[in-house]
C-alpha cells in the first residue's frame, strides 16, 4: 500500500527534528510538496509537556531522588524508565552522571562496543547504562510516539520513513543507525546523508534551482552542527540532456562543532575572572558555558556593533544578587578566537594535525585532535585533488578541488561572521588558483532543512522532484593475509581485496571476480574489513598492497555456516556485494551451488583484541 | 391551570399535614420560583496551589523569588543592575509562555481615550472623576490582562507549598 506520508527525521547529536510530507501518487508532477514540521510533545520541566520543534538528543536515567512520583509519565507511557529531550538535557546539566549525550559520535566511534551498555561513559557505580544504539533507539521511539499522538489516522509504521546520517558515517554506523531505528518499531526505513538532504532542501525552497547552476559546477556543503563537522562534495552533471546531481565525496567525520567553541570562550571568560582574582567551580563554568553560547549569538547577530555582551553567573544560593559573578564577553577576544583557533586564514595546503595515535588512547570520544575547521577543509578539498580523477570534479592548477557554490547548513552558521570566515579563505584559495569566489546559495532554517530535505528525498524517490545519485561514499576491502612467511616482530604484510568501489550505486550488487575462499562449517569465520574516503579508483576484486594510511579499520565482518550433514567441511566461496535500495551495504558469501550467507558486523570483536 | 385540584391539594395538605409542600407553595404562587436567572455563580474557591505554582514557575526560570527576598540594600546598582539584567529576560519569557500578557486598552498612553467598559475592575478613573460616568479621559496606564493562562496541570502528589526545593551538592 502506498504510505499517506513520507517522514523526514534528522537524528542529530544534539537535536533531533522530524518534518513530514503528504504523498499523494495522483498530484500534479509540477506543483509543489509542501513539507512541514512536526511538533514533539516532550517533557520540558517535570509534570509538564510542552510542543517544541526539535527534540534535545539526551537521555536522562532518572534515580529515586530526581524527579517527584508521577511528574515524568507521558500520554503514552505513564512511568516511563528514562526521559528523553529537553527536560534530560535540563536536568543532566544539574546531575551529569545520569546524563547520556552525544550517543550519535559514539555511534560512529570504532574503539567502543557500541551495542554494549556503556553510556553515560562516566556514570557513577550502580548508575544503569545503555548502548549508544539503544539510546538512539529511545530517541527514534519518542519521536515515533510523538507522530503517533498527533496522526491518529496515519499510523507512524504505515508511513516511509528517511533518516538522516552523517555522510562520513562508515558502514558500520549505517547499519547500527538501522538496527536503532528497527527496534524502535520503524518499518519502511531508508537512509540518507545529512548533506545531502540539506542540499534537497535547498532544491525545495528554490523550484527554479536548474536555472541557478549548470553542468560542470561544483557545490560544496559545509555542515557544522553542535558536535560534528561534515564536508560533502555535490557536481551538477548532464545525463540524457538534464541536468543531475552527483555526490561526488564525503568527509571524514570530525568531532568538532559549535560546543567546542562555545566552551572555548567560556574557558576564556573564566581565565579573564581568575585574573581577577575570581575562581569559578564546574558547575559554574556551566552556566558560564551557556552564558556564552547567548552572548556569542548575540554579538554576531546581523547589525549588531557593541564591543561586549555581558555574561552573568548568578549567585549559587539564595542570594542572587551578593553571589553573582559579573563577566564580559569581549567581540574582540570572540573573533580574535575564530580568526586564529577555529577559523584560521590558512593556506589550501595547510593540513590539520594529525590524530594522536598513541598506544594508550584515554578512552571516551576521538575528538579532532585539531580545532582548526579551516585546515579540515584544506584536507578535505586536497584529499579529493590527491586522487585521480573521479565524476565531475572541478579542480584548479594545484589539483585543489575547487567549489563554484557553498551551500551551509547547522545551527553554528545562523552567525553571518562564521559564515564570512569561511567564505574568506575559501575564496583566497580560489584566488591562489585564479578561479573567480564561491556563490552562496542561500540556505534557510539552518536548524530543519536537514529533516525537511529527507522528506522532500522522500518524496523525489517515489518520483517526484530530482534525484541526487551518490552510492557508496567510500571504497570498502576485506583484508587477506598474503601467504609470505611471518617473520618475528613483524605483523603478517596484508592486502587489501576491493569489494565495494567508491559510488557503487543503490539497488545494485555485484560478485567479485577471480576469488574464492575456503570456508569451515560450524565455526564462525572472521574477515578484517576496511574502508576508505580516499581512494576513489580501486575496482572490485582489486587487491591492494602498501597502503599506508589510505585505509582504515572497521569492525570485523563475520559470518557463520550452519554445519549441514552431506556437506564437506570446507565450502569454496566468492562474494558478492550487494547495496540495497535503501541504501545499506551488504556482502554475502556465494557457494559454488548458489547458497548465500551474509555477513555481518561484528562490533565486539574489535574492542576485545 | 385547574383550580379546583388546586383547592383540594391545599385543603388536605393542610387537614393532614397541617403545612404547605413546597411544591405546594410554588403551585400557588406562595414561592419564588427556582428557576429564576442564575444569582452570578460564586466563584470557585481560590486554589493557592495554583498561585504558589506560577512562583515556582518564576523562581525555577528566573530565580525571582530569591531576588525579591534578598536583602539588596547593601549592593551598589551596578551590581545589581547585572543580576537583574538575566533575571528579567528569563522572567518576562516565563510571563508569555504561560499568561500572554495583553494591554486592557491597547492605546496610546497619554491620548484621549473612551473606554469601551465602564467595569470598576477593569477601567478606573482617577482625577477630577465628575459625579456620572465620564465618556473618556486621557489613558494614564494601558492595564494588564491575562490573555490566556497555560499552567501545567499539577501533580496531585506533590507538595505544591514547596517553591524552590532545597539543593544540595555532592562533591
Amino acid at each position: 500500500m502506498e504510505p499517506r506520508y513520507v517522514i523526514g527525521i534528522d537524528l542529530g547529536t544534539t537535536n533531533s527534528a522530524l518534518s513530514y510530507v503528504e504523498n499523494r501518487p495522483g498530484a500534479d508532477p509540477f506543483a509543489l510538496p509542501k513539507v512541514e514540521l512536526l511538533d514533539i510533545p516532550q517533557l520540558v520541566n517535570p509534570s509538564e509537556m510542552r510542543d517544541e520543534n526539535l527534540l534535545p538528543s539526551f537521555l536522562y536515567i532518572p534515580g529515586a531522588t530526581d524527579f517527584p512520583a508521577g511528574s515524568i509519565a507521558l500520554p503514552w507511557d505513564p512511568q516511563p524508565e528514562t526521559v528523553v529531550g529537553r527536560l534530560a538535557q535540563k536536568r543532566g546539566i544539574e546531575n551529569a552522571g545520569r546524563l547520556v549525550s552525544s550517543a550519535k559520535s559514539w555511534l560512529s566511534h570504532g574503539g567502543v562496543d557500541r551495542t554494549a551498555p556503556i553510556l553515560p561513559f562516566r556514570a557513577p557505580e550502580g548508575v544503569p547504562k545503555y548502548s549508544p544504539v539503544e539510546a538512539s533507539r529511545r530517541y527514534l521511539d519518542h519521536l515515533r510516539h510523538a507522530w503517533d499522538s498527533q496522526m491518529p489516522d496515519a499510523p507512524f509504521t504505515q508511513q516511509h520513513v528517511l533518516v538522516t546520517v552523517p555522510a562520513s558515517f562508515d558502514a558500520v554506523a549505517r547499519d547500527l543507525t538501522l538496527k536503532a531505528a528497527e527496534q524502535a518499531g520503524y518499518q519502511n526505513i531508508t537512509l540518507l546523508e545529512e548533506p545531502q538532504a540539506a542540499f534537497y532542501a535547498w532544491i525545495e525552497r528554490h523550484p527554479d534551482w536548474r536555472e541557478r547552476v549548470t553542468v560542470g559546477d561544483l557545490i560544496l556543503v559545509v555542515d557544522i552542527g553542535g558536535g560534528t563537522t561534515d564536508f560533502t562534495l555535490i557536481a551538477v552533471t548532464e545525463q540524457s540532456g538534464e541536468l543531475s546531481l552527483e555526490r561526488v565525496a564525503v568527509g571524514e567525520h570530525i568531532l568538532l562543532g559549535g560546543d567546542n567553541i562555545d566552551l572555548a570562550l567560556a574557558r576564556l571568560v573564566a581565565d579573564q575572572l581568575a585574573q581577577q582574582g575570581t575562581k569559578i567551580d564546574n558547575f559554574q563554568l556551566q552556566a558560564l558555558w551557556n552564558n556564552c553560547r547567548t552572548a556569542k549569538e548575540k554579538l554576531l547577530e546581523p547589525g549588531n556593533k557593541k564591543d561586549e555582551a555581558p555574561v552573568t553567573i548568578l549567585g549559587k544560593g539564595t542570594g542572587v544578587v551578593g553571589g553573582s559573578i559579573k563577566a564580559k564577553l569581549q567581540r574582540a577576544d570572540l573573533e580574535r578566537l575564530l580568526s586564529d583557533g577555529f577559523l584560521p586564514a590558512v593556506s589550501s595546503n595547510d593540513m590539520p594535525a594529525r590524530q594522536r595515535r598513541a598506544g594508550l588512547q584515554e578512552l571516551g570520544l576521538p575528538y579532532a585532535a585539531d580545532a582548526a575547521m579551516t585546515r579540515h577543509l584544506a584536507r578535505f578539498l586536497r584529499q579529493q585533488a590527491s586522487t585521480a580523477e573521479h565524476g565531475g570534479v572541478r579542480r584548479g592548477p594545484s589539483g585543489l578541488a575547487c567549489p563554484t557554490h557553498i551551500l551551509f547548513n547547522g545551527g553554528v552558521l545562523n552567525a553571518g561572521l562564521i559564515r564570512e570566515r569561511i567564505l574568506g579563505v575559501l575564496n583566497s584559495w580560489l584566488a591562489e588558483e585564479s578561479l573567480p569566489p564561491v556563490q552562496q546559495l542561500s540556505g534557510e532554517d539552518l536548524m530543519h532543512a536537514v529533516s525537511r530535505g529527507a522528506a522532500y528525498y522522500g518524496l523525489a524517490r517515489r518520483g517526484r522532484g530530482v534525484r541526487i545519485r551518490g552510492g557508496v561514499p567510500r571504497t570498502y576491502y576485506v583484508a587477506i593475509e598474503s601467504a609470505m612467511p611471518s617473520v618475528p616482530g613483524f605483523a603478517t604484510p596484508l592486502k587489501a581485496l576491493t569489494v565495494v568501489a567508491f559510488g557503487m550505486e543503490e539497488g545494485t550488487d555485484l560478485r567479485i571476480p577471480n576469488r574464492e575462499f575456503g570456508l569451515v562449517v560450524g565455526e564462525p569465520a572472521e574477515f578484517r574489513f576496511f574502508t576508505s574516503a580516499v581512494r576513489k579508483n580501486d575496482q572490485p576484486g582489486d587487491l591492494i598492497e602498501d597502503f599506508g594510511d589510505d585505509l582504515e579499520e572497521l569492525a570485523p565482518m563475520e559470518v557463520d555456516l550452519p554445519a549441514e550433514q552431506n556437506t564437506a567441511d570446507v565450502v569454496p566461496v566468492s562474494f558478492e556485494t550487494v547495496v540495497t535500495e535503501t541504501g545499506m551495504l551488504q556482502l554475502w558469501c556465494v557457494a559454488r551451488d548458489g547458497r548465500r550467507w551474509k555477513l555481518e558486523f561484528n562490533v565486539r570483536e574489535r574492542v576485545a583484541a | 391551570m385547574s383550580r379546583i385540584p388546586l383547592a383540594f391539594r391545599a385543603f388536605f395538605a393542610i387537614l393532614f399535614q397541617g403545612i404547605l409542600s413546597d411544591k405546594l407553595k410554588r403551585d400557588l404562587g406562595l414561592a419564588p420560583s427556582p428557576v429564576r436567572p442564575a444569582a452570578p455563580a460564586a466563584p470557585p474557591p481560590p486554589n493557592p496551589a495554583h498561585a504558589l505554582q506560577l512562583l515556582a514557575i518564576l523562581q525555577r526560570d528566573s530565580r525571582l523569588v530569591d531576588f525579591l527576598m534578598e536583602d539588596i540594600a547593601s549592593f551598589d546598582d551596578d551590581q545589581i543592575g547585572a543580576a537583574v539584567r538575566s533575571l528579567h529576560d528569563q522572567a518576562r519569557d516565563s510571563l508569555a509562555r504561560y499568561l500572554s500578557l495583553q494591554p486592557v486598552i491597547d492605546g496610546v498612553e497619554g491620548a484621549y481615550t473612551r473606554p469601551a467598559t465602564a467595569d470598576p475592575a477593569a477601567v478606573k478613573f482617577i482625577g477630577n472623576v465628575p459625579a456620572t460616568k465620564p465618556e473618556g479621559g486621557t489613558l494614564r496606564h494601558k492595564g494588564w490582562r491575562a490573555a490566556k493562562v497555560e499552567l501545567p496541570a499539577l501533580n496531585a502528589k506533590q507538595d505544591a507549598t514547596i517553591i524552590a526545593p532545597a539543593e544540595i551538592e555532592i562533591e
